[in-house]
């Protein structure tokens, strides 16, 4: 680890702490991510030799953050390894807040929304055509790179190697305001779908700078959902109320979604409306959604 | 989840022909580059030995050919970015049982270091079994879900339209069997994987469909996916191959990897003789499928 100068701690994962730090030989910023592995007389674990040889072959977009090499160092007897990613400076959250608070208030502007979501749907598209799902999207995964207008998928595929814990490294709740449906009713058939809505969420966040569903339970989350978009039936969402957590709800009509974002134009409310489709076999998937009317107006040559 | 050769990446069960693309974008990636090196390198008879141990281990513990198929592309692939000076029977004996190792758990199949190396008779600290871990996962960076001519098999049979799903699953066996062979033969190196799968499959339809075996070329050669030249370049090689396996092994072209010798010196003594007691031996191995396929072998007596 001499290759690199520690800079600073810029915060501590689900996994460890991250860092941002600097190549001595070639002055490239990176993000070292700390995670300590679970060795046994077996070596490496097979899960993590598993998951981080995906990450290998996912970096390889524009749209994830690029996993530069790997570290493996031994520190007094205890494994300790190091991912070292490409470093932007900042993520999604941080970016929307320093809109919402602050000196700097005001709207994000509807191209860089337009940008930013058709850049998450080519990330999240390419995650899917590799079979991978990411299962933890939220604006906090995702970097941006503020001077350029990149946004990259961050956090990928550890989902399964270090098992998603329910609190995190330094003890806050994972978050659950852009858990699907289907996932917070205990369904074990997760498909791509649940990326979509979680992107949809971000999409709706991204217009109205404050998360669309920000519930704080497993059950408040479900009602948040419920109370704008209709308490889900059998007829529109087949099987649901066989799921394993289904519970008898209050009985809400939908919401006109339009009223959740009011700054979105017709198109973009079209597709976030496929984005919340309640039965994931209806959730319009992340190839589709790049075909949208609503990036009708971008340049895609940029991409 | 394990790694499957024949669908690396996708963690879904089904195949995605959304995937094609990214494995011949990463293909090279994954491939060995033995082409610069000279014959006489040491290298070559570090690989030669560690594929034999491969053979060895592999016929007494009876585990998957996909495991021994990934070790040894591990093993090309570390040696060829390995400047290895020496070749020390205890260092093809760490490089054999960590990259079984390796390649177990891709798979994800118990195959515990102390079993691999019960019978070796050269028993490694665990210390040492770590260290050669991380020189190798550093040396391939980690990159060990290897795309190989299995990824491509599925896509490339998609292009014969054969309409008989029996028939493309005997190709799609017949082609596995041989692309398990070519892993001995060291004028296939320079090819990708998928232009070794195109062949190995075009090969496997002159055998088993010869009166289709031109339309059959004719698809996958005008595909966007192959160059015309290189993919008759390796079918030739593949043919010559197959022909010699056929009445001796194909180990013992004079320019394989697999040459029956230990030493330049004692192979100039060889004499017709000296082949005789070479003791050709095949392998029968069950695979997960329950199929069986052989892999010749060279057994020096």
């Amino acid at each position: 680890m001499e290759k690199y100068e520690k800079l600073e701690k810029v915060g501590e994962g689900t996994y460890g702490k991250v860092y941002k730090a600097k190549d001595k030989a070639t002055g490239q910023l990176v993000a070292l991510k700390k995670t300590r592995l679970e060795m046994d007389e077996e070596g490496i674990p097979p899960t993590a030799l598993r998951e981080i040889s995906l990450l290998q072959m996912l970096s390889h977009s524009l749209y994830i953050v690029r996993l530069l090499c790997v570290e493996h160092i031994d520190k007094n007897g205890k494994p300790i390894l190091y991912l070292v990613f490409e470093y932007l400076d900042t993520d999604l959250k941080k970016f929307i807040d320093s809109h919402r608070k602050g000196p700097n208030a005001r709207a994000l502007p509807t191209a860089l929304i337009q940008s930013f979501l058709y850049q998450l749907c080519k990330g999240v598209a390419h995650c899917h055509s590799h079979g991978v799902l990411h299962r933890d999207l939220k604006p906090q995964n995702l970097l941006v790179d503020k001077e350029k207008g990149i946004l990259k998928i961050a956090d990928l595929g550890l989902g399964r190697a270090f098992t998603v814990p329910m609190k995190s490294y330094t003890h806050e709740i994972v978050t659950l305001w852009y858990r699907a449906p289907e996932v917070l009713l205990g369904s074990t058939h997760y498909s791509t779908a649940v990326d979509m809505w979680s992107v949809g969420c971000i999409f709706a966040e991204m217009v109205r700078r404050q998360a669309l569903f920000p519930g704080d339970s497993e059950f408040q989350q479900l009602l948040h959902i419920f109370r704008l978009l209709g308490t889900p039936t059998d007829k529109q969402w087949p099987g649901v109320s066989s799921l394993r957590d289904w519970h008898v709800y209050p009985q809400w009509e939908p919401q006109n979604l339009a009223s959740a974002v009011p700054a979105l134009g017709p198109d973009g409310v079209d597709l976030l409306t496929k984005m919340l489709k309640f039965d994931p076999a209806d959730r319009i998937s992340a190839k589709a959604a790049l075909e949208h009317p609503y990036f009708d107006s971008l340049d895609k040559s940029q991409f | 989840m394990e790694f499957d050769l024949q669908n690396p990446l996708t963690g879904f069960e089904e195949y995605h022909f959304d995937s094609v693309s990214a494995l011949f974008a990463n293909e090279s990636d994954h491939m060995p580059s033995f082409l610069d090196f000279k014959s006489t390198d040491v290298r070559f008879s570090l690989r030669r030995h560690s594929v034999f141990l491969i053979s060895q281990v592999q016929s007494s513990y009876k585990f998957d050919g996909y495991i021994a198929y990934l070790a040894v592309n591990y093993i090309d692939r570390f040696l060829s970015k390995q400047a290895v000076l020496e070749n020390k029977p205890w260092i093809v004996r760490i490089l054999v049982i960590v990259s079984l190792s390796l390649a177990a758990k891709m798979r994800n199949v118990d195959l515990s270091l102390s079993d691999i190396q019960r019978d070796e008779g050269l028993n490694f600290d665990a210390q040492s079994i770590h260290r050669m871990e991380s020189l190798i996962l550093d040396t391939l960076k980690w990159r060990l879900r290897s795309i190989t001519p299995f990824s491509f098999l599925h896509f490339f049979n998609s292009f014969f339209k054969l309409g008989d799903s029996c028939l493309t699953q005997s190709l799609k066996q017949r082609a596995s069997d041989i692309i398990f062979s070519t892993q001995y033969e060291i004028k296939l190196f320079e090819y990708k994987p998928s232009i070794i799968a195109a062949s190995a499959l075009l090969c496997a339809a002159e055998e088993l469909i010869p009166l289709q075996f031109s339309s059959c070329l004719a698809a996958i050669s005008e595909s966007q996916y192959s160059n015309k030249e290189e993919l008759m370049n390796a079918l030739a090689v593949m043919r010559e191959m197959l022909i010699e396996g056929r009445d001796y092994c194909s180990m013992l072209t004079p320019k394989s990897v697999l040459e029956c010798e230990h030493t330049s010196s004692q192979c100039e003594t060889h004499t017709n003789q000296d082949m005789d007691t070479i003791k050709k031996q095949r392998l029968s191995d069950l695979r997960d499928d329950d199929q069986t396929f052989q892999i010749s072998q060279v057994q020096w007596c």
